[in-house]
């Protein structure tokens, strides 16, 4: 699996099924079972989305389409801060798109990736290339904010060159079928890899936060993923950390943590290690599990609320990973935006 | 601290062939023709004088595992077996009679003797008072040589035979439970077992007895070209316990060798299964040429309320190991325990862990593993922790340590945790380390020599697990340890 | 001001912990609970807090001649019951201060009062910090996270200050404590004393109760209170153990 899957959505064959090790918890074929009709031509969306409040450049997909029609943007980001943004308004049909971004040497770019949609059972299929040059640094927030019947696959491979810095948070709320996949490849060499994502998951939606990382000459990553699930939602975790004959010196931790609030929902795991040098430190963590009764007593006893102190506890929970979003702006939106889906969510 | 110079003792005490037991026994054997088909099934059933149901239910399995594929899903790779290449049947000529030791082949007793393996009664009564006492099932390549302790253990109502004379004795029971934990079809080698097992051990230990022993069951692999496939049932009935042992070694040969064994635990209500496992069969040679592929289906089932089991390994040899020895917690507050140290060296290959099944609520599971990976070895640990809707606080602790002794070894960990229910806590913890050098630095700054020092932490590394094990097999196991790695540091 | 009555408590369908367990605590007043190991001591705090899983099957806990069992944890806490816990748990990613004033601003709302604005909570939270010589920087943190058992302490005796119980429960609040921590934590316990305020000191040894002079000590065996005196009772029991004492109530 450390090579994406390529989804084609004219093509029944290319679709993943559950005997699919890379898809065995989220079933495409499933919920897919024939070739997407392409969706319609729509106007393209006002600048803005969750992130309008930033100041930035912006790319946006309408339907999976740029104003001139392509459905690939080629971008060289040399600073600064991009809105990224898909958006969708369709029905029973799909769309695929290509993004490929450039990070020059030394430059220092924020991109702000939003899936956005006011509703509609639709099929959409992104992938994304990055490649950072010597010494340039990436942060990468992503919002997948997706109506409950959509099916929504994003796939991206990362390449580093020496002294690079990729920084990703990824925010999902899940659809019929939401997933979203990275796929990096970190060369040791003063690279720098954060690796974060976060879900929260109600009704029956589905969300899948898979990531293959490769280490080729050592160097460190962190990643932290963390989740609240409720109603009948299922939240899926697959991240593997790959340690190549050679890669000395990597020093790779991965946590993931989850809090199941319903009897009905359900979190899947699998935090995978596969390691063939031996001079390395790698470690993974995994919990699933419901809110501390213990805790909720705590607070209770000091007079706060049953349903505050849950919120109180699952925003501390998931605060951690908000947290770590290094683009301030970009946090102060997150953050309050994460809190109110949490609120609906207890 | 004894034990850990006892450990470089032996290491310091081996000569340059570190497999013990790769030894051949020269005695007559009678051999199923080569190859697989209806007859070889029918061949080995006559053979037993097996009941018409047992033949039947034999091939039932042939015939789905004729239509089942070979799983790849493991991190294992070998060359595709030759299933038409094998003897599915080899017995020494001289059957023993069953009721006197004296008549066994003094070649077979000779072997067993060298093996360490006590079967004279007498021999083991002769030692120091109070010294454990454990009876043995001997199983030389397809059949049961021996077993131990035999009368002793039926006054405490124990049936402790090998499992084709319990076909004769005991068939209601054996009908009852064979098949009812691993089904016929579960999975490509547990079919291939169920279509042509030979033998291996039954117990039976009744409502509310305590076994007043350890049983063990010790499996030797002698005729060339031969697979090994044995079965094992054990039925703990409520209230009981029992400890049950086995051990593995197979010659040294150029030849790889199938083993695929099918063990099957039955625990009712606050019955107590504490299984123990040293697998040492040949891992083959450096450069990989030879050695078993052990290939086994091992589960559990906590049919009832309070049940536990407990299931500790010790894997050192084999050239490829594929085994997930595994629970399922049906009964409420049941428990499943899981304690493993594989090591690999050379070109071994192993791909091991566990399944905790949780159905029932408030059941319970604990998951210790340690890997140890040197030379150009691959070490797998392959684990699924699951929650059922209905298995309210249900709980798991998993701790997964690997460590890496040279740069060419892999160690990996693939945990699948699957929690269906608000009421459950699964905790995972991995850890993938190499011997930290300043720990080893430390020992020698201290006077210990590389070897002692490596000794000395590999022994820290897996003291959680050795724990675990009955008493006088600790110690062999930590020798084990020691002797595998042996030639892995420099 | 408290009022215990025969009280019967189970925990987890077991065999019960507490049975006809009667106590009074007049306003104004400490008084202090000692027992041996297993005598029901940590039972008897987490039923008065309203702790679930803990089954009151007979008898009766008033505050004030209102019924307390029929209120939640959180209900109990705004009429004025404050538990200090013996192990106080760690709740990473919430501030001290923001668990604080939460806690505050919720029993304020439940009593009809408003909140206490920001700079007036801030300076109260800074004085009483000082007085337990505590830092400031450390009610930044997540609760009690990387804290020290002595730091703990502090924690809840600082809760207590802010909160302004009319009940106080100190349930073992001096194990884990050194002599400094401890006279600390006792001035910051006894700077509470008030005519319309009880405490109820909850402890195995009598260490506590040099600093914290209690007007009434009860033993507590077996689930029943079996001996009530002045503070000579607790001077008896460091003398000569639990044995004789509750050898004599059976």
């Amino acid at each position: 699996m450390s090579a994406p899957f390529r989804i084609d959505l004219r093509d029944v064959s290319t679709f993943p099924t559950r005997r699919d090790e890379a898809w065995r918890w989220s079933d495409f074929r499933r919920v897919v079972s024939s070739p997407a009709a392409p969706a319609p031509e729509i106007a393209a969306p006002e600048p803005g989305g969750p992130f309008a409040a930033i100041e930035a450049s912006e790319t946006a997909f309408a339907n999976g389409r740029l104003p001139d029609g392509d459905a690939t943007a080629y971008l060289t980001l040399d600073g600064g801060v991009h809105r990224l943004r898909f958006v969708t308004q369709a029905d029973a049909s799909g769309w695929q798109a290509g993004v490929r971004i450039l990070v020059p040497d030394g430059a220092s770019v924020v991109l702000l990736e939003t899936y956005e949609s006011s509703g509609g059972a639709y099929v959409a299929n992104a992938a994304l290339t990055f490649h950072l040059e010597d010494g340039a640094s990436l942060e990468r927030i992503v919002l997948m904010d997706e109506p409950a019947d959509a099916v929504s696959v994003s796939t991206a491979t990362v390449e580093l060159k020496p002294g690079a810095r990729f920084a990703q948070t990824v925010v999902a709320t899940g659809a019929r079928l939401q997933r979203h996949e990275t796929h990096l490849e970190h060369p040791g060499q003063g690279v720098e890899v954060r690796m974060d994502g976060l879900y929260l998951l109600d009704g029956s939606r589905h969300a899948d936060l898979t990531t293959v990382l490769t280490h080729t000459g050592g160097g460190e990553t962190r990643q932290m993923c963390k989740g609240v699930v409720t109603g009948q939602a299922r939240a899926v975790f697959q991240g593997k950390i790959e340690v190549r004959p050679g890669a000395d010196g990597t020093d790779a931790r991965m946590r993931h943590d989850a809090l199941l609030l319903s009897d009905r929902a359900e979190v899947d795991a699998k935090p995978e290690l596969e390691i063939y040098a031996d001079d390395v430190q790698c470690a993974h963590g995994n919990t699933v599990g419901a809110l501390d009764d213990e805790a909720l007593f705590y607070i209770r006893s000091r007079g706060v609320p049953e349903v505050e102190a849950k919120i109180l506890l699952t925003q501390a929970f998931v605060g951690e990973v908000v947290d770590r979003i290094g683009f301030e702006p970009a946090r102060e939106i997150v953050g309050p935006w994460v809190a109110q889906r949490l609120e609906a969510l207890v | 601290m004894a034990a850990v110079t006892e450990t470089i003792r032996t290491v310091q005490g081996l000569e340059a062939d570190k497999y013990l037991h790769g030894f051949v026994t020269d005695i007559e054997q009678e051999f199923a023709p080569k190859g697989l088909d209806e007859s070889t099934v029918r061949f080995i059933s006559e053979k037993k004088g097996e009941p018409e149901w047992m033949l039947a239910w034999r091939l039932d399995a042939f015939e789905r595992w004729q239509a089942m594929e070979e799983p790849d899903w493991a991190k294992v790779h070998y060359p595709k077996i030759d299933y038409q290449d094998l003897y599915y049947y080899a017995a020494p000529k001289k059957k023993p009679q069953l009721n006197s030791l004296d008549e066994v082949d003094p070649d077979l007793l000779a072997t067993y003797a060298k093996l360490g393996i006590p079967l004279r009664e007498q021999a083991v009564l002769a030692g120091v008072i109070n010294s454990p006492r454990v009876a043995v099932d001997a199983v030389f390549d397809s059949v049961s040589v021996a077993t131990t302790f035999k009368a002793e253990l039926a006054k405490a109502g124990v049936i402790f035979m090998p499992i084709s004379e319990a076909l004769k004795e005991h068939p209601e029971l054996v009908r009852k439970y064979l098949g009812s934990v691993v089904p016929v079809s579960d999975n490509y080698f547990a079919c291939l077992n169920s279509a042509v097992f030979s033998d291996g051990s039954f117990v039976y230990v009744p409502p509310g007895v305590r076994c007043p022993m350890e049983l063990s069951t010790y499996f030797r692999i002698n005729a060339q070209s031969t697979g090994q496939f044995e079965r094992t049932l054990i039925i703990a009935d409520r209230g009981s316990y029992v400890s049950y042992l086995e051990g593995c070694t197979a010659p040294m040969r150029d030849e790889n060798q199938l083993h695929a064994a099918v063990v099957e635990l039955v625990v009712l209500e606050d019955a107590q299964i504490k299984y123990s496992t040293v697998q040492n069969w040949y891992p083959g040679d450096a450069e990989g040429r030879g050695g078993i592929y052990n290939f086994v289906t091992k589960r559990a089932d906590c049919r009832e309320a309070r049940a536990k089991v407990s299931w500790t390994q010790v894997e050192t040899g084999s050239a490829v190991t594929w085994k997930y020895p595994s629970c399922i917690l049906r009964g409420d507050e049941s428990q499943g325990e899981f304690y493993s140290i594989a090591v690999t060296n050379g070109r071994q290959q192993a791909d091991t862990g566990t399944k905790m099944i949780h159905l029932g609520k408030n059941t319970r599971s604990r998951i210790i593993s340690k890997g140890i990976s040197a030379g150009k070895s691959s070490n797998t640990y392959r684990g699924l922790v699951s929650s059922h809707a209905k298995a309210k606080g249900a709980r798991n602790f998993t701790q997964c340590d690997s460590l890496l002794i040279g740069k060419e070894c892999g160690a990996h960990t693939v945990p699948y945790v699957e929690a269906k229910n608000a009421h459950s806590v699964f905790e995972h913890e991995a850890t993938t380390t190499r011997l930290s050098d300043d720990q080893l630095f430390y020992c020698r700054s201290r006077g210990l020599s590389a070897e002692e020092s490596v000794a000395l932490l590999v022994n820290g590394f897996v003291r959680d697990v050795l724990q675990e094990l009955p008493m006088e097999f600790a110690v062999e196991a930590q020798k084990l340890v020691a002797v595998s790695l042996e030639g892995s540091v420099g | 001001m408290l009022s215990i009555k025969n009280l019967h408590v189970s925990v987890e369908e077991t065999t019960p912990i507490l049975h006809g367990l009667s106590l009074d605590v007049p306003a104004g007043e400490v008084h202090a609970v000692m027992g041996p190991n297993g005598a029901g001591k940590s039972t008897l705090s987490y039923t008065i807090a309203g702790r679930e899983g803990y089954e009151v099957t007979d008898g009766s806990i008033l505050l004030d001649g209102e019924d307390l069992l029929a209120l939640s944890a959180d209900q109990r806490a705004a009429k004025g019951v404050f538990l200090s816990f013996q192990y106080p748990l760690e709740i990473p990613g919430v501030p001290a201060l923001t668990f604080i004033r939460t806690a505050l601003n919720a029993q304020r709302k439940a009593r009809g009062e408003l909140e206490v604005p920001a700079p007036e909570f801030l300076k109260k939270v800074r004085a009483a910090a000082a007085s337990l010589k505590m830092d400031f920087d450390m009610l930044r943190r997540g609760l009690n996270v990387g804290f020290s058992g002595g730091e703990k302490k502090r924690m809840e005796i600082l809760q207590m200050a802010m909160l302004e119980p009319r009940l106080l429960i100190l349930d073992e609040t001096d194990s884990g404590l050194d002599i400094d921590a401890l006279r600390i934590v006792a001035e910051g316990v006894n700077a509470m004393r008030a005519p319309d305020r009880s405490m109820l000191v909850i402890t195995h040894y009598q260490r506590l109760l040099d600093y914290i002079k209690p007007d009434k000590v009860h033993v507590l065996a077996k689930g029943r209170i079996v001996a009530s005196g002045g503070p000579e009772l607790a001077l008896t029991l460091e003398k000569e153990g639990y044995d004789r004492i509750v050898a004599e109530a059976a």
